[in-house]
Parts: C-alpha cells; sequence; structure tokens
C-alpha cells in the first residue's frame, strides 16, 4: 500500500452471541479517496462502521482508525471523524437547529458560513421539532450536523436512502467537497449509481466477508459485457461458442454475456452470423451487484 | 371484531410475561398480607389496639385507608387496598399507553392501521386486553386473599375492588392517550392521576369521622373524586357490598367510549397539544452532554416536583385538622403518645413525616426515571450519534447522573418548601420552617442509592434496566410499607435503602442518622463510579 491507510481492518471478527455478523473482514480505505462499501442487508455492514466507531468490540482481528485502535481510543479517533447512521433517531423534542448544534458542538463546534450554507443547501427547517420531520429531514440533519464541521473521515453509513433525487445531487457535491479538501470518506450504500459517481474504490462484503475489493476499473474489468442481438439468421454460428455465459435464444434474438477477453471471438462469430441489430451494454456495477448478491441464493449458509 | 380479537390476541401475547409480574405480584402481596395480619395479630385485642391508633391518626388515614373494624380481613383490606389499587392502576396505565400512544408514535400504529379494520380497533382491542388483564387481576386477588386465610364471599369483593380500580385507569388512560403527544408525556401523566386518585382518597379518609368507639372512620366528601375511594366503600369484609364498585366500571365504560369516539375522528399521530416551533438555535448550555441531559429531563422533573409539591401542601392543609382532632380528644392525645414510635411526637409531626417519605420516594422515582432514559437513547439509537463524538461514555453517564441526583434533591426540596410554606400559612407549626425542609431531604441519600443502582444496571445488563431500576424501586417501596406489617426479617427490611433514612421531625437528627446518611450517599457514590467503570467494557446494544 503507497498511502497511508486511514481505516484498517485485518482478521476481523464480531460474535453476537452464537451469531458471527463478522467473520474475518479486511478493509482497507485509504487517506483522501471515497470508499464505497457494499453488500446485501444484513451482511454486517453497519456492524462494521460501529467497530470503526468504538460503539462495540471486535471479538478478534485488528482495528485500526488513523492507525489506533477504536475501542481503546474512541475519544481520540472521534475527534476527526463525522458519522451518519443508517438509521438517524433524534431527540422528539428538540428542534432540528438545537440537534445540529448540539451534534457538531460535542465534536467542538460548527462552521458557522458552512452550517448556514447546507441548512440553505439542503433546504432544511431548523425550527421544526424532530419529532415532526420525515426520515429523509432526519438524515438531513445527521448529514448537516457532520458536514457543517471539517472532519478527516466521514463515516457514512447509507445516508442518501431517505433523500430526493435533488437532495441526493447536494449530498453529492458535499462528498466532492469533503474530498477535495483532502478528508477520506467511508460511504455505505445500496446505490449503484451513486457509488460508480463518487467512489474511488469499492469493498463488497457478504455474510461478514469481502467478496471483492479493489478499484472501479479493476471491478469493471472483471466483469462481462452483455450483448443482445437481433435477427440472427445463422444462430449456430454463435450459439456453439463456449465463450458465452447466460445464453438465451429467442426466435431469432440471442442473448448473452462475455468476458471482457473473449470479446474478439466473440464479436468475429457475431459478424459471421449475420445479424441485423446487435446492442451491447458495457458492465455495469449492478451485474457485479447482483452476480455477488444472487449467490446468497441456493447457497446453504 | 374478528380484527380485534386477533389485534387483542397480538397484544397480549406481546404482555405474558409483564402481565403475569404484575397480577402475581399484587395477589402475592395480598396473601402475605393476610396471612401475616392472622398470625401476628391473631387476638381481636390485639387488631382493635392497631386499629384504634390508625383511626386517631389522619397520617395513617392518609397513607392506608379506612378503619373497618376488628376483623382480620377489615384490618388486611384497611392495610393493603389503596397501595394494591395503585398498583393496580399503575399496571393498567402502563398497559394501555404502551398500545396506543407510543405505538403510534414509533410509526408501527401506521402500518397496522394500513390494513382492512376500523381505525379504533387497536384501541378497541387495547382496551379488552385491559378488561381482561384486570378480571384476571380480580380473580387472583381474590385467590391470594382467599389462599391468605380470608372468608371467600369477602376475598371476591376485595378482587373485585381492585380490579375495578385498575378497569378505570384503563379507559382513563386511553382517554389520555387521545390526548397527549408523546408515550412518556403520556405515561406520566396516567401515572399522576393514579397519584391523584390515591391523593383525593388520602385527603377523604384523613379528614373523615370516627364511629364506633374508633373502630371505624367514615371517609369525607373528596374520596368520592377517587375510584379507589369507592373501591374502599364495597367494605369487602362487612358489608361485602359490590355497589360502589359500580361507580369506576360505568365511568370507565362512559370514558372507554369516549376514547373509542374521538380515535375514530382524530388524525393519526393527532394530539390535543400541536408542536410549537421550537428555536433554530441551541443555547450554548444544550451543546453538551449536560444540557441535553436537562433538557431532556426538565419537563419530567416539573411533573415529579409538582407531585412532590402536592404532598408536602397536604401536611400543611390538613395540619389543623389534624391538631383539632387531637385536641379535643386528650385520651387519644395519650394513646398515640403511648404508640406511635417517638413518643415524644406531635401528631402533625408524624402526620408530616409519612407525607415527606413519599415525596422522597416520588424523588427516587425522578432519579430512576432519568437514568432509564439512557437506556431509551441507547436503544433507540441516539446514544450511537451522540457517542460517535470525542466525549467518554463516562462523561455522558456522569452528565446524566448530575441531572438524576439533582432531580432527586429538587423533588424532596419542592415536598419540604410546600410543607413547609403550608404549614406555616395555616398557622399549625411556627418557626420551624428550616426542619421541615431538612426532612424532606433526608431522604435524598436512600433515593440517592436506587438512582446510582439503576446506573449500575444500565451499566451491567442494559436491556434489563428498564424493569430493574423499577422493580427495585417498588421492592424498596413495599419494604418500607409492608415490611413491619408483614414481619419481614429485620436483615430483609435492612436491604431497603429508606429504612436508613431518619423520619424528621419525628425522630431525632442524631449522630446515628447523619452516619446513615452518609454512608447511604458513599455507597451511591460508589456505585456510581463502578457503573462508570463498567460502561465502558459493553458494546452498545440496541
Amino acid at each position: 500500500m503507497r498511502t497511508a491507510s486511514i481505516v484498517e481492518t485485518v482478521a476481523l471478527v464480531k460474535d453476537f452471541g452464537r451469531v458471527r455478523a463478522l467473520d474475518g473482514l479486511r478493509l482497507s480505505v485509504a487517506e483522501g479517496e471515497v470508499h464505497g462499501f457494499l453488500g446485501p442487508n444484513g451482511a454486517g455492514k453497519s456492524t462494521t462502521l460501529r467497530v470503526l466507531l468504538g460503539h462495540i468490540r471486535a471479538t478478534s482481528g485488528t482495528v485500526r482508525v488513523f492507525g489506533l485502535d477504536p475501542w481503546a481510543h474512541a475519544v481520540q479517533t472521534h475527534r476527526d471523524i463525522a458519522y451518519v447512521p443508517g438509521d438517524v433517531n433524534l431527540w422528539p423534542n428538540l428542534s432540528g437547529g438545537e440537534v445540529i448544534d448540539l451534534l457538531a458542538g460535542l465534536r467542538g463546534g460548527a462552521d458557522e458560513h458552512l452550517r448556514q450554507q447546507l441548512i440553505d443547501e439542503f433546504e432544511f427547517d431548523p425550527r421544526r421539532k424532530a419529532r415532526t420531520y420525515s426520515r429523509g429531514n432526519r438524515q438531513k440533519a445527521a448529514l448537516i450536523a457532520a458536514f457543517a464541521r471539517p472532519a478527516r473521515l466521514y463515516v457514512l453509513d447509507e445516508p442518501s436512502g431517505g433523500l430526493d433525487p435533488v437532495m441526493d445531487t447536494v449530498f453529492r457535491r458535499q462528498i466532492r467537497r469533503v474530498r477535495a479538501e483532502g478528508a477520506t470518506v467511508l460511504l455505505s450504500s445500496h446505490i449503484l449509481g451513486e457509488v460508480e459517481q463518487l467512489c474511488d474504490r469499492v469493498t463488497i462484503i457478504r455474510n461478514g466477508t469481502v467478496v471483492e475489493s479493489g478499484s472501479l476499473a479493476d471491478l469493471r474489468h472483471l466483469r462481462r459485457t452483455h450483448v443482445r442481438a437481433t435477427g440472427v439468421r445463422e444462430p449456430g454460428a454463435v450459439t456453439s461458442r463456449p465463450e458465452l455465459h447466460d445464453l438465451r435464444v429467442e426466435g431469432t434474438t440471442v442473448e448473452f454475456d462475455a468476458e471482457a477477453t473473449d470479446l474478439d471471438i466473440v464479436l468475429a462469430s457475431l459478424a459471421e452470423a449475420d445479424v441485423d441489430g446487435l446492442e451491447v451494454a458495457p458492465p455495469s456495477l449492478e451485474s457485479l451487484f447482483l452476480r455477488h448478491y444472487s449467490r446468497l441464493n441456493g447457497q446453504a449458509r | 371484531m374478528g380484527a380485534t380479537l386477533r389485534l387483542a390476541v397480538a397484544q397480549a401475547r406481546r404482555d405474558r410475561w409483564q402481565l403475569c409480574i404484575w397480577v402475581l405480584g399484587i395477589s402475592v402481596l395480598g396473601l402475605a398480607a393476610a396471612a401475616a395480619v392472622g398470625s401476628e395479630f391473631g387476638g381481636e385485642a390485639e387488631r382493635a389496639g392497631i386499629i384504634a391508633v390508625a383511626a386517631a391518626n389522619p397520617a395513617f388515614l392518609f397513607l392506608r385507608g379506612l378503619p373497618d373494624g376488628t376483623g382480620i380481613g377489615a384490618v388486611v383490606f384497611f392495610q393493603g387496598y389503596a397501595f394494591m389499587a395503585v398498583l393496580a392502576g399503575l399496571m393498567s396505565t402502563f398497559l394501555v399507553i404502551r398500545h396506543t400512544r407510543s405505538e403510534e408514535e414509533l410509526g408501527r400504529a401506521e402500518l397496522l392501521g394500513s390494513s382492512p379494520i376500523a381505525r379504533s380497533a387497536p384501541l378497541a382491542a387495547t382496551l379488552l386486553v385491559g378488561a381482561a388483564a384486570n378480571v384476571l387481576l380480580s380473580v387472583f386477588t381474590a385467590a391470594g386473599f382467599a389462599a391468605g386465610g380470608l372468608p371467600v364471599a369477602g376475598s371476591a369483593i376485595a378482587g373485585l375492588a381492585v380490579g375495578a380500580a385498575g378497569f378505570f385507569f384503563v379507559a382513563a388512560a386511553a382517554v389520555l392517550a387521545q390526548f397527549l403527544p408523546s408515550g412518556r408525556g403520556a405515561n406520566g401523566t396516567a401515572a399522576a392521576l393514579v397519584g391523584l386518585a390515591y391523593l383525593l382518597r388520602g385527603i377523604g379518609d384523613a379528614l373523615g369521622t370516627a364511629e364506633a368507639g374508633l373502630m371505624r372512620v367514615t371517609s369525607a366528601w373528596p374520596s368520592l373524586l377517587s375510584p379507589i375511594g369507592w373501591g374502599q366503600r364495597s367494605r369487602p369484609f362487612t358489608a361485602a357490598d359490590p355497589l360502589p364498585l359500580l361507580v369506576p366500571a360505568v365511568a370507565a365504560a362512559v370514558l372507554a367510549v369516549l376514547a373509542l369516539r374521538i380515535r375514530q375522528r382524530r388524525d393519526l399521530g393527532a394530539s390535543l397539544l400541536p408542536d410549537r416551533a421550537g428555536r433554530a438555535r441551541s443555547s450554548k448550555a444544550g451543546r453538551s452532554m449536560v444540557g441535553l441531559a436537562w433538557q431532556l429531563q426538565r419537563a419530567t422533573l416539573a411533573g415529579w416536583a409538582l407531585g412532590g409539591a402536592a404532598l408536602g401542601t397536604v401536611a400543611g392543609v390538613l395540619g389543623p385538622v389534624v391538631s383539632d382532632t387531637v385536641a379535643g380528644n386528650p385520651s387519644l392525645a395519650e394513646l398515640i403518645a403511648r404508640l406511635v414510635p417517638g413518643s415524644q411526637a406531635d401528631v402533625v409531626d408524624v402526620f408530616a413525616a409519612a407525607l415527606l417519605g413519599m415525596a422522597g420516594v416520588l424523588g427516587a422515582a425522578a432519579g430512576v426515571q432519568a437514568m432509564l432514559r439512557m437506556r431509551a437513547e441507547e436503544s433507540e439509537a441516539r446514544a450511537e450519534l451522540l457517542l460517535a463524538a470525542p466525549k467518554t461514555r463516562a462523561r455522558w453517564l456522569a452528565a446524566n447522573l448530575a441531572v438524576a441526583a439533582f432531580s432527586v434533591t429538587a423533588v424532596s426540596a419542592a415536598a419540604g418548601i410546600a410543607a413547609s410554606v403550608s404549614l406555616e400559612a395555616t398557622g399549625t407549626t411556627t418557626g420551624n420552617g428550616g426542619t421541615v425542609v431538612l426532612a424532606a431531604l433526608a431522604h435524598v441519600p436512600a433515593a440517592l442509592v436506587f438512582t446510582a443502582v439503576a446506573a449500575l444496571t444500565f451499566a451491567v445488563v442494559p436491556r434489563r434496566t428498564v424493569p430493574l431500576g423499577w422493580g427495585l424501586l417498588a421492592v424498596g417501596l413495599v419494604l418500607g410499607q409492608f415490611g413491619e406489617l408483614l414481619r419481614l426479617p429485620a436483615w430483609l427490611q435492612n436491604l431497603s435503602p429508606f429504612r436508613h433514612s431518619p423520619a424528621l421531625p419525628v425522630e431525632d437528627l442524631d449522630i446515628t442518622a447523619i452516619t446513615a446518611a452518609l454512608l447511604l450517599t458513599g455507597a451511591a457514590a460508589v456505585l456510581a463510579a463502578v457503573a462508570t467503570g463498567l460502561l465502558n467494557r459493553r458494546d452498545l446494544t440496541n
């Protein structure tokens, strides 16, 4: 690893009673990057983030945040962390503005200019009592409190789940801003478009272990291109190729996936087969995602 | 109706253990009281002795109820009924609020309400569960009394009297749940209503007129305003008249219909008290752990302090009546002087001491509740957000402990000041206001111990904090109120911190009392320190 790791876990295990939530998780977040943290529901994303915050203690393995053990040095590490939990619950009798002041105040106080700017951009009404806020508004309050004071590391647990598309744009702008200022972001998310737009690197976990990790470019390379050919006059020329995956033939329409390395052979065989129409979909994060997620089904745990 | 029944079954299933504990706890208390009175006050003469003392002493009447002859059953009912009715009331109000306003607040009512059922069906189901719980309570309480050796017919009426009071509070809480915006607020208000019922009955009883050579007391009109007062009027072991029980039952039916109609008409989540806009910025104090703890506690504390002040005021307002009763009857004064602990004590002092002791329990409850809020913060995931800040858990706990300790002191002080002012105003006593306030504050060390124990349970067994916090306070209260009556072994009674608070001004503030106060405060401090150390060692758990 060239750059210093802001977050580093090795062989991280967390048991809740007899249930193993994290099983040898290895996560590495380099300084200055926006790191996407993906996985199906119940994969252990929130558990990992809670370990990183020192809210819960690792059963075994090493955890380092800024080079420190977050369980033993919670206060020290928290000085440079801004956190937004996945399920934001606020104090029902406090106004949104009071919540922001409290959370930012505990970290040392908000940057007044930033605070006002964020409230404006998120179109947030700080006078309403928290009990009257919708899920999206509660999330906004937590996001404003997190972004209103500069931090070295932003730990965000599915932060844009309740935001509308306009607010989501505001959120993405904030991520780009803090990244430009040199901060590191660990972003757990389900929204693939968001991850593709924002993240430099991605870690995908399932059942408490990492199944894929690397830069988006690396991951793209691993993935298959989706090809759909219509009006195929001689399907046999294509369908006999062993390089095709998930092949479907419907009349004269042929659909399949192909590895990037096999594309030349496949395209040559398509030319031979004499086609009318051709659609080639670039490898999307979604396809990778689905491949890993759907393995969950039909696999004994 | 099918849906209502199905919902009722689901709600009852959720509550099954909790209700079992309430019902068994209350009925076992009845059984133990019956057995204890039967064996300890076996002779007619002995019972006549305690009844005469009680009948002549408004403090006893206020705390316990109405003496009704010297039969064993009558003595048990006199000693235990008001207390059991309060427990039945708390069981009922907590049950109702849990399934109504709290469900609305948490958004679960919305999920349920989207299914094809009447808008008021969940409330109807809750009323059904509440009614069933109180029927069960009546049966078990009656069985407890009967098993303790009391006549079966009387036991049955006594059981019904407990259940009727409980049933009234089921319906009353259902109405409150329609009006109050939060589950916590509704719970507090409903519990205060139970306290008010006890208080009105107490005032009525203390002002009551003694008859039949001090063997019976008939209460004054204020007790007619209380369902517990009506319960007493059934006089199970002498007159065995179930008719007065119809009053709380009919009132409950009316309130239940009212609650259902309001629910059918109002919006989900709507309350009588609309949310006002808050402040756009917090005060400087609102940006710290202590500031937050204070903001969360202050409304609740105001409620507890108001309760304490009400008790204190009762001492002053009823003071003259108490003095007059005794002054007009020299033989009575002599009897009290002989039998009441601290034989030199003025009867007014005994009354004030009893009320300030109760205020001490309220103070403990305020402190315990402040600590239990930490658990709510944790289980509702706000602690996670809060503790992501660079502040230690120790600081978080310390902030809440400080607010809790302040609450304990404030409630007792409110009671003491109210008692002192009202005693002066009614001319009952003059010039010893300071003593009365000190008498109220004498209960603070014991109350602090309960607060610290709640902190310790939160640090060690977070998921059990709430039942343990309230449960231990209830045990302390039962030991204090019934330990003597049940003739529990001294060591067991001494386990309750309340036992070690001096009952000023009846007892002296001597070196023993001061040592005890210091030891209790020290114990609270040690427990709090241990809790602070242990909180760092566990995971945050939802």
